[in-house]
């Protein structure tokens, strides 16, 4: 209402921009909407063989492997047979009623003479008693120790000797596997390329009676032709199929005959020929062979 | 195979080509989009400013207010406020003729109302440029490239349709986007021409009943 008949500022900016974005829209659109050309996916060429090779016979099972024997236990930790702690035992001489002081002492000290005597006499028994005992058990977990040794010995020289055989009866296993495999292979690939001459011989056949079938197709008898005349024609053919090429091989008595085939041959190019390119090299000399009547 | 690849495939002259059409589309989109505006706003100021007139007021009062608010006037307030003008200047001369002085006031109206509907149809003349051109310049663009594609066809032995193709399609890119930036074009310009045309008549119509009404008040 207040611009009247001009253009307000305002209105060029939101001009400019609603044109913008409507320019942007239709790119999105053709950009992402818009599948102009789609991927055809490629081709795949897939030979059927009704016969098919042998599969790669499976791998023969991993040979277990043989873990070396497990190292001897570690030797048992030594018993440290402590002597029993000495109980020395206290013999508390009992006090008697001492009737004479004097006696009393004397054989108080008698008795505790005898008592000290007996006391040393035990202790030192016993401890020449620990000492053996000590002594034997030591003795006796050492040759403890050398048999288990020796025993962990034998037993891993054993382990070692079958893992050995074991790999080795292994490794002719796979030696004789590899053998039968490429033997197979070999087998197969004799088969493979018999297949394959014996398919190429059959469209060459196919494509040969197929390039006589169209020139007799464009034969004009001679009339009155006498017998079975035989003319070989060497033909040389260019890979579209056309003739570069042709020559009389052997001519039959009947001029008349050889030429009409001439003429055949000429007039049948493009002469058929198998889409194969490698195959080209068997048809580019062809000698073919043709009587009126077969 | 993208848009994207084809436009920056195609050789430089048909990037320029293809570039030009672009500005040509977003320049007439931007008038299209001003245009759309402006006559909205030319048409309801106009048939307020009627409704007003009709509905008995005081000319002298809608004179004043034209006059005060000449920036936010409609282009039928302006040719009201021209003749409006020169019919007072008439009456202030003593023993001027009638005919005289309607002829003066209708003239000073027609002035003002070029004026309007000329302002009104500014920028049309970019549109119709636009929508008749641009096809042209997009088969130039076309022709151009297929040109191009053809010459490199010489140079290889076997010619088959995929050497042809792209530089075909690359081509056909700049015929598209001229067409692209034509049709809305043209329609828009048929659109506001149409538009237009009916405004002015509108006016002309206002102006030789304000004429008569004017002569009324002379006698």
């Amino acid at each position: 209402m207040t611009a009247g008949v001009y253009t307000t500022g305002n209105e060029r900016v939101v001009s400019g921009v609603l044109a913008l974005a409507m320019h942007l829209l239709f790119l999105a659109l053709l950009i992402f909407g818009v599948a102009w050309q789609k991927r055809e996916p490629q081709a795949v060429v897939v030979d059927l063989w009704s016969d098919l090779p042998p599969m790669p016979a499976p791998k023969p099972p991993p040979v277990p492997e043989v873990k070396p024997a497990p190292a001897p236990p570690p030797p048992a930790p030594k018993v440290e047979v402590k002597p029993a702690p000495k109980v020395e035992p206290k013999v508390e001489p009992k006090p008697e009623p001492v009737p004479d002081p004097e006696i009393a002492l004397k054989e108080k000290r008698e008795r505790e003479r005898k008592a000290r005597e007996q006391a040393l006499a035990e202790k030192k028994k016993r401890e020449e008693e620990a000492l053996a005992e000590k002594k034997r058990r030591e003795q006796k977990a050492l040759a403890e120790k050398k048999r288990r040794e020796a025993q962990a010995l034998a037993e891993k020289k054993r382990r070692e000797e079958q893992a050995r055989l074991a790999a080795l009866k292994a490794q002719r296993a796979k030696e004789a596997e590899a053998r039968r495999l490429a033997r197979e292979q070999a087998e197969a690939q004799r088969k493979l390329a018999a297949a394959e001459a014996a398919a190429q011989a059959k469209l060459i056949d196919e494509y040969t009676r197929r390039i006589r079938e169209k020139i007799k197709r464009f034969i004009v008898e001679p009339p009155n032709l006498p017998g079975n005349p035989e003319v070989i024609f060497a033909v040389t053919v260019l890979p579209g199929g056309e003739i570069l090429d042709v020559k009389t091989r052997r001519p039959s008595a009947v001029a008349a005959w050889d030429s009409a085939v001439e003429r055949a041959i000429r007039r049948a190019q493009p002469l058929p020929l198998p889409p194969d390119p490698a195959l080209m090299s068997k048809f580019r000399e062809l000698e073919l062979v043709f009587r009126p009547k077969e | 195979m993208s848009v994207v690849s084809l436009i920056a495939g195609a050789s430089v002259l048909v990037q320029i080509v293809m570039l030009l059409l672009l500005l040509a589309s977003v320049f007439s989109w931007y008038y299209i989009f001003i245009k759309v505006f402006t006559l909205r706003r030319a048409r309801r100021l106009a048939a307020d400013f009627e409704r007003e007139f009709w509905s008995g007021a005081d000319l002298n009062e809608l004179y004043q207010r034209a006059v005060g608010a000449r920036r936010s006037a409609g282009s039928l307030e302006r040719i009201f406020e021209a003749g409006f003008r020169e019919f007072m200047k008439y009456r202030k001369q003593p023993g001027i003729d009638v005919a005289d002085m309607m002829d003066g006031t209708r003239r000073a109206m027609r002035a003002t109302y070029q004026r309007e509907t000329e302002r009104l149809e500014s920028s049309l003349s970019f549109l119709a440029s636009v929508g008749s051109v641009s096809p042209y310049v997009g088969l130039f663009g076309t022709v151009w490239g297929i040109m191009n594609s053809f010459r490199g066809l010489a140079n290889v032995a076997q010619a088959t349709l995929g050497h042809v193709a792209p530089g075909i399609a690359e081509a056909l890119i700049a015929t598209a986007m001229g067409l692209f930036a034509a049709i809305p074009a043209v329609i828009a310009y048929n659109r506001f021409a149409g538009d237009i045309n009916k405004l002015a008549t509108r006016f002309e119509s206002f102006m030789e009943e304000f004429s008569n009404i004017l002569q009324r008040q002379a006698h």
